[in-house]
């Protein structure tokens, strides 16, 4: 059983590995994987991201990420990058600093935002390790 | 504890994060330095666009743009625990979309050492509220008993169209009043050409401009009124009598409507609630809040046009002197005495507060820097020659004035009122009864 997979959070073209992997999968990595639907409903929730929220996956996959999980995304710095480039028609893979607010605990990440031109699905990746 | 309770307790504290987390209101709870201890989603969401250096570890620092006062405020709050402010609202930029936002800022003081902030984006809230006054002025217009009113059509410019009955009735103008400017109406220091332009400006952008104040028949006569300019064509959209009119219209698509009420019969009533909640209670001139909410407006008019606005800080010499000398009643009265020396000095588009104990403040639209040195120096000399008469007859004052000049590095009303202030220190530290602008406060050393 080989579930262990060795993806880098910086490393170029993550998206399609990324889509790769089932949910097991995602739970070896060792950054966040948040991922969604056009629709912004959290379809992937990683081990790491659920343990340093301090929420388990089942009280956020089928949820509105900006509006119940992670509402300080919600401006035009992460959630409307998303909406302007898919209204483009373009592809998003940007990474920026910020702060989330994990257990309302300020603290600094790398958030990657993902997402292929026209696809259904995008990620926001997280990485504590600065 | 056994495994089940565990589990329960885990199962309440999960829901317990996940609560704070959807919590639709901005929470943070920092020391009494500003470093933020505990932050939810919300707070962070509409602190991250703020925040100059992208961390979120000092509360005050990533307020520090649009409320840079926020330090002192907690430190001048001298109680051991309560509320600092409540309900503050905060002007904020709005990212790269550039729409300005508009925050609810509440600061706890929770003891000596932690205190409880909570923000909200208000912005819709704001505007709803405006459309709800919109609607207000307009019962208010219609239903409020009034001496009498004039419906007068502008052109585009802010100039008298067509001459109808109304018009003699209240200002007893002729048909010459036609292609005259709407400031035709006004006494001759009451408004500038500048001034008509932003009113138009302000009926096109928000629907309405409403003013109250002294107006002037054609006879040089003055009568107490208000007046209401709208633009034609959302007048026709809001309003039955407005539609009727703007259809007799000749300028409906670009025109303005302005209604002059005579509200003379009013006055009192009227005149007594709105004197309560702007002028100061011992000089009668404009209070601290009626400031803030004049200077607010001027500095957005001068971030649209830019146009010449300076602000005199003026500090009665010695007052603490005056006032151990001879007693309050006599101190109450020099204050009095400067207070009515303003009002015979500057015009009546100046905004002219009392904003500290012994400490004046007057907005000038339209002065440049010299302008406003020559307003000042004529001011300081005016209160140097006339004494103030008091009960324990005549007491020689003397005031010091600091001048603060808009331009584009000052943000704020405080930062214009703070660079003022510092201009003040220089004219003090010079000794008194004296002008200081910005470019000698710098001179002087220490």
């Amino acid at each position: 059983m080989n579930t262990h997979v060795t993806l880098e959070f910086s490393q170029p073209e993550l998206l399609d590995p990324l889509l790769a992997l089932s949910a097991a999968e995602l739970d070896t990595l060792e950054f966040g994987v948040i991922g969604i639907g056009a629709d912004t409903v959290v379809r992937d929730y990683n081990a790491l991201e659920a343990k340093l929220a301090g929420l388990s996956k089942e009280r956020v996959i089928g949820h509105p990420l900006f509006t119940v999980v992670a509402p300080c995304m919600n401006n035009f710095m992460v959630a409307q990058r998303f909406e302007d480039t898919a209204a483009a028609g373009q592809a998003l893979d940007l990474t920026l600093d910020y702060v989330l607010t994990l257990r309302m605990r300020p603290v600094k990440v790398k958030l990657r935002l993902l997402a292929g031109a026209g696809a259904e699905r995008r990620f926001v990746l997280v990485n504590r390790k600065l | 504890m056994d495994v089940d309770a565990q589990d329960d307790l885990a199962q309440e504290h999960e829901a317990l994060i996940q609560f704070v987390y959807m919590a639709p209101a901005g929470l943070v709870q920092a020391r009494s330095d500003g470093e933020i201890v505990m932050i939810n989603p919300v707070a962070a969401q509409l602190m991250m666009p703020l925040s100059h250096d992208g961390s979120l570890s000092n509360l005050f620092t990533a307020l520090e743009e649009i409320a840079p006062d926020l330090r002192s405020r907690l430190a001048a709050f001298a109680a051991s625990q309560g509320m600092v402010c409540d309900g503050l609202h905060l002007p904020a930029p709005g990212g790269a979309k550039g729409e300005r936002r508009l925050f609810s800022f509440s600061l706890i003081k929770l003891d000596d050492s932690r205190i409880m902030a909570m923000l909200q984006d208000v912005t819709w809230q704001a505007r709803r509220e405006r459309l709800l006054r919109h609607q207000e002025v307009w019962l208010h217009a219609i239903l409020t008993g009034v001496t009498d009113y004039a419906l007068i059509s502008l052109d585009a410019q802010g100039c008298v169209t067509e001459w109808n009955e109304s018009i003699g009735r209240v200002t007893g103008h002729g048909d010459d009043v036609v292609g005259r400017s709407l400031a035709v109406f006004y006494p001759e220091d009451a408004i500038t050409p500048e001034r008509v332009q932003d009113r138009l400006h302000e009926a096109e952008h928000s629907g309405w401009s409403l003013d109250d104040g002294w107006r002037l028949r054609a006879d040089g006569g003055r009568f107490w009124g208000s007046a209401m300019i709208a633009p034609q064509r959302a007048l026709a959209a809001d309003n039955p009598l407005a539609a009727a009119l703007a259809a007799d219209a000749d300028a409906a698509e670009t025109g303005y409507c302005l209604i002059v009420r005579d509200m003379s019969a009013h006055r009192d009533t009227t005149e007594d609630a709105r004197r309560a909640a702007v002028c100061d209670h011992l000089t009668g001139i404009g209070n601290r809040r009626a400031f803030f909410d004049a200077a607010e407006a001027e500095l957005r008019r001068w971030r649209r046009l830019s146009r010449p606005l300076s602000l005199l800080v003026i500090d009665a010499d010695h007052f603490k002197t005056t006032n151990d000398t001879h007693g309050h009643p006599v101190g109450d009265a020099v204050l009095r005495h400067i207070a009515h020396l303003m009002g015979a000095t500057f015009r009546q588009i100046d905004v002219v507060a009392r904003i500290g104990g012994d400490e004046f403040a007057v907005l000038l639209p339209a002065a440049d820097l010299a302008s406003a040195q020559g307003i000042a120096e004529r001011f300081r000399g005016a209160v140097e020659t006339q004494p103030a008469q008091t009960d324990a007859g005549p007491v020689r004052c003397t005031v010091s004035i600091g001048i603060a000049t808009m331009d584009e590095a000052t943000a704020d009303v405080d930062a214009l009122l703070k660079r003022a202030d510092e201009a003040l220190y220089a004219a003090k530290h010079l000794g008194r009864n004296r002008v200081c602008g910005p470019a000698m406060s710098v001179a002087e050393p220490g």
